[in-house]
């Protein structure tokens, strides 16, 4: 069996976000990165499946993205992947799904894959079409928000999670694509012996032109952080010194200790 | 008439042959027994512990002769220390009777045990025999009668505490009767110096010759047999200690405290990390095993073992021991229990009071690496996520690591990355960077160094975890990967001393790092203001007011620093509390070992019980030098209700009250001293409308005068 998890790395979501010069993205300044957290569970759930087979099928995992995605994929290697392929690009940010969903269906139409696991969406972008249009693009089953998975003989089980609560099962034949969601699994810490073993595993490079010339669908045409609202203010601090700065808000700025 | 005493008087010179046969015999089993252990020891991996000989057998005569380690608790110390004394004084006595009777006299004629000498030598040695026989008494009261707490009854400890009393029981009975044939009549001057033989020999002196001689005989091969039993014993039951306790202060590790091995990441082949098997281990640390005497000390001091936590450092030495002896090849880690690895604090003071020297701490971090670097495990998933916050943003909540600085916006801090120089580099570690209640004690030390005129440099949003907890919990790859990075950048600024007000970074930045190439001055805070306050650099306005202190553990035991400390808050105005337990005797906050990132899911809260024992010393303020132990303080003081009965401020934020010329930095003053009023004006009950600042502090000093 051959697998192959796609995976992103995106900014730790507790940084603080700047739109960059275009205005069509996130200034990269000052932000750290790391997986994004539903590939994790892709990447987990593949090991999980490559143990549960006996070791047998070839994980490959693939990104798309600058330098720096080279650690996110070694920490997918350190997980349990067996190789990697970084399509390199650092223009990545302007491509929109249709285009990086394209450029891995490129790569992958000629590999035969049994088994695509993508995360349900990115953590920044969030756009959550990726995975569906690439088993489009391969004509394979697809099932999306997975929080449960099994297989046995070919078939695959997946419980998907949907609207309001409600969870729905999903049979697929393989060649199949799954996307997952929270909830499908607790990732795995690396252990020593992996990360070291991951440094010597192969990462192929590619380039976006190698694989796909399509043009976008949708352009990006700015980025900016919501308008500032009057929010809700938290107090802090001594309990004494709370109350009375609540005395002092409500006494200036509402009516009801007149 | 002569002062002396004929040697194999009634036994005969022909006992000579048997005895030194029969002696030979009890070696010999005594040296099969430790060659049977040495085997076990040799499952172990090498290490040096011979290093520095004369460094260790100065160490090992000091700590063997003069008790020392065993004398740390009185009470059941001083009787073992005399009964020690007692035994060493009549093995002398006994080289000297076989100097005498097997070399000097035979050989050369010369009598040695005779004369006032000799007079001495009974006196002595029949007050040794006394001493070891009532104390052995007193401590055999102590364990079978009085049983305390934890100290188990074995086997060995019946087999030990028959066998010593038999044979002093049987030599005085020997003597008696040797005296009440020989002294008692013939010689009452010399029997005087035998006070316990002439009691013995009183109460047989009705006896006729014959049946003196005979009873004489047969005391005399039961003292004998009894002592060569003995020896021959000594391998094969708890007398071993011994041997290997003695050796274990011998063997002692020579680095500084809490050193760990620095595992080499790039070893190449290498692909076990951690213990989980016996031959994973040093053989010191099998030997450890039986140096062991089993006497609770560790777990009567261990936090875990005290908040009913499935943790015993004796019980974890032991099972270390047992299944070196009967199941090499089994798992360690099943066998001592993850709960029992994950509950330790490295706290040390198991390591501390061992009287044996055994080493504790290293072996629970051991055992902690191979779950996490071969197994990927953590106590909790809370753990895992911690993890993964440092190596992304380099600290365990997660934050963004650019705000790492935000916390001296607006104070007198130069930023390293900008080139400005400074003093001294302030490490100011996790908490006191993202932590809202140490930010508090990150500006009041920023604020002290000002009123002293000290430049000081931060790195930033440069600066990462030093590594500490994810050190303790078993991460050294994490570890090494976050040193590394402070350690390039630091040496990058040329950097020539450091302060930390973090005693978990003090120790990895001052002895961890070296390991991995960092060699630069490391201070505490409170050692840096102690020092500048003697210098006369820094001036206090010192206001009275009633504390306790607790020793951290990591500044206490693990650095020895509890004096300076004390002395700065005395000249600050502060009237000392001492709880039951201070200085190396503190009972951990319970955050140590990196447990500060972990919930406490097993037993009662040690913060909890540590919040008590403040409480419990009526004082209305403890003050803490360390951010886990604030921390741990301040949600102490709430979950164990001691809310408005105590507040825990760290040292830095009280000296920062007292600045003899008071500077108006920031915000940081007014709220700290509006937070300390709002505290201390709980303590009395009342809560009064806010003064201005002078009056307000004047307040809350009467208040807690």
């Amino acid at each position: 069996m051959k697998i192959l998890v796609c995976i992103k790395q995106v900014p730790d979501m507790e940084s603080r976000f700047r739109p960059n010069g275009e205005k069509t993205w996130y200034d990269e300044g000052d932000l750290a990165f790391r997986m994004n957290e539903y590939d994790e569970y892709a990447v987990e759930q593949a090991v999980q499946l490559k143990e549960q087979l006996g070791g047998e099928p070839e994980i490959t995992v693939l990104s798309i993205g600058p330098d720096r995605t080279v650690e996110a994929i070694k920490k997918a290697l350190a997980m349990g992947g067996d190789r990697a392929v970084h399509i390199r690009d650092d223009r990545y940010y302007q491509k929109d799904p249709w285009q990086i969903a394209s450029m891995i269906a490129s790569y992958a139409k000629g590999e035969g894959f049994d088994l695509i696991f993508t995360g349900m969406q990115s953590q920044d972008r969030g756009s959550a079409q990726v995975g569906v249009i690439v088993a489009e693009l391969l004509g394979i089953a697809c099932a999306t928000t997975l929080v449960g998975f099994s297989y046995d003989g070919g078939t695959i089980t997946a419980k998907r999670e949907l609207e309001g609560g409600i969870k729905g099962v999903a049979k697929l034949k393989l060649p199949a694509l799954v996307t997952c969601q929270l909830g499908l699994n607790t990732p795995r810490y690396p252990t020593l012996p992996n990360i070291m073993k991951a440094k010597k595993k192969e990462i192929a490079s590619l380039t976006p032109a190698e694989l796909s010339g399509e043009a976008e669908l949708t352009a990006t045409a700015a980025i900016y952080p919501p308008a500032k609202k009057g929010g809700g203010l938290v107090l802090e601090g001594e309990i004494g010194i709370q109350v009375d700065r609540l005395m002092g808000i409500l006494k200036e700025k509402t009516a009801v200790l007149r | 008439m002569e002062a002396t005493r004929e040697i194999y008087w009634n036994v005969g010179h022909g006992v000579v042959l048997p005895m030194y046969l029969l002696t030979l015999m009890a070696f010999a089993a005594c040296a099969y027994g430790c060659w049977k252990r040495v085997e076990v020891y040799r499952q172990g991996k090498p290490i040096n512990r011979l290093d520095n000989l004369r460094e260790r057998v100065t160490l090992m005569a000091t700590n063997l002769f003069g008790q020392i380690r065993v004398l740390r608790v009185a009470g059941p110390g001083i009787p073992h220390a005399l009964f020690f004394w007692g035994f060493v004084v009549l093995f002398i006595g006994t080289l000297f009777v076989m100097a005498q009777a097997d070399f000097s006299q035979p050989l050369f004629g010369i009598k040695i045990l005779t004369g006032s000498f000799y007079k001495g030598y009974s006196l002595v040695l029949d007050l040794a025999g006394l001493a070891a026989l009532v104390t052995l008494f007193g401590l055999a009261l102590r364990r079978f009668v009085a049983r305390p707490e934890g100290l188990k009854i074995t086997r060995d400890d019946y087999l030990m505490h028959g066998l010593l009393s038999a044979i002093i029981v049987t030599g005085f009975f020997a003597e008696g009767v040797r005296m009440a044939a020989t002294e008692l009549r013939q010689n009452p001057d010399l029997a005087r110096f035998s006070p316990v033989g002439l009691f013995v020999a009183g109460q047989f002196a009705a006896l006729d010759l014959q049946s003196l001689k005979e009873l004489h005989r047969l005391w005399w091969w039961c003292h004998f047999l009894l002592v060569t039993g003995f020896i021959a014993a000594i391998p094969w039951t708890k007398f071993r200690h011994l041997l290997t306790t003695p050796a274990n202060y011998l063997f002692v590790d020579l680095r500084p405290k809490g050193s760990i091995d620095t595992i080499d990441l790039e070893a190449e082949g290498v692909e076990h990390f951690g213990v989980d098997k016996v031959a994973d281990l040093t053989w010191k640390d099998i030997f450890d095993a039986d140096a062991c005497t089993s006497c609770k000390r560790c777990q009567d001091r261990c936090p875990a073992f005290n908040t009913e936590k499935p943790l015993s450092p004796m019980q974890v030495v032991q099972q270390i021991g047992e299944t070196a002896c009967t199941a090499p090849q089994a798992d360690l880690i099943e066998t001592v229990g993850r709960d029992a690895l994950w509950s330790c604090t490295t706290c040390r003071s198991c390591q501390e009071i061992c009287p044996a020297q055994v080493e504790h701490v290293n072996k629970v971090i051991e055992m902690r690496r191979n779950l996490v670097l071969m197994q990927g495990e953590f106590p909790g998933e809370e753990v895992m996520v911690a993890a993964n916050n440092v190596e992304v943003n380099g600290n365990p909540f997660g934050m963004a690591y650019a705000e790492r600085g935000k916390w001296a916006d607006g104070l007198p801090v130069r930023h390293l990355s900008d080139g400005e120089e400074a003093d001294i580099l302030y490490f100011v570690g996790c908490y006191a960077s993202f932590d809202k209640r140490n930010q508090e004690v990150a500006k009041s030390f920023v604020k002290i160094c000002d009123a002293a005129g000290v430049k000081v440099g931060i790195l930033g949003k440069e600066e990462r975890c030093c590594g500490e907890p994810l050190r303790k919990l078993g991460n050294e790859y994490l570890y090494q990967m976050t040193a590394q990075e402070n350690i390039e950048l630091i040496k990058g600024y040329g950097v020539k001393k450091i302060v930390t007000t973090c005693p978990h970074c003090l120790n990895t930045l001052g002895r961890d790092y070296r390991d991995l190439g960092l060699d630069v001055e490391v201070e505490h805070y409170t050692v840096f203001i102690d020092r500048l306050i003697g210098a006369g650099t820094l001036a206090l306005a010192p206001h009275q007011f009633d504390y306790t202190y607790h020793d951290s553990c990591y500044l206490g035991r693990y650095q020895g620093i509890m004096e300076q400390p004390r002395n700065v808050l005395h000249v600050a105005g502060g009237r000392i509390n001492e709880m039951q337990r201070s200085g190396l005797e503190s009972f951990c906050c319970g955050a140590g070992g990196g447990r500060i990132l972990a919930e406490e899911k097993l037993g009662s809260r040690i913060n909890v019980q540590r919040v008590k024992m403040a409480e419990a010393t009526g004082a209305p303020l403890i003050v803490s030098n360390c951010p886990f132990c604030l921390t741990m303080f301040e949600d102490g003081i709430k979950t164990g209700d001691c809310e408005g009965k105590l507040a825990v401020r760290d040292l830095a934020e009280v000296v920062a009250e007292r600045l003899a010329t008071p500077l108006e930095i920031g915000k940081a003053g007014p709220e700290l001293t509006m937070a300390a009023v709002t505290a201390l004006a709980d303590v009395a009950g009342r809560i009064e409308p806010a003064p201005p600042e002078q009056e307000r502090l004047a307040a809350a000093e009467g208040v807690s005068a």
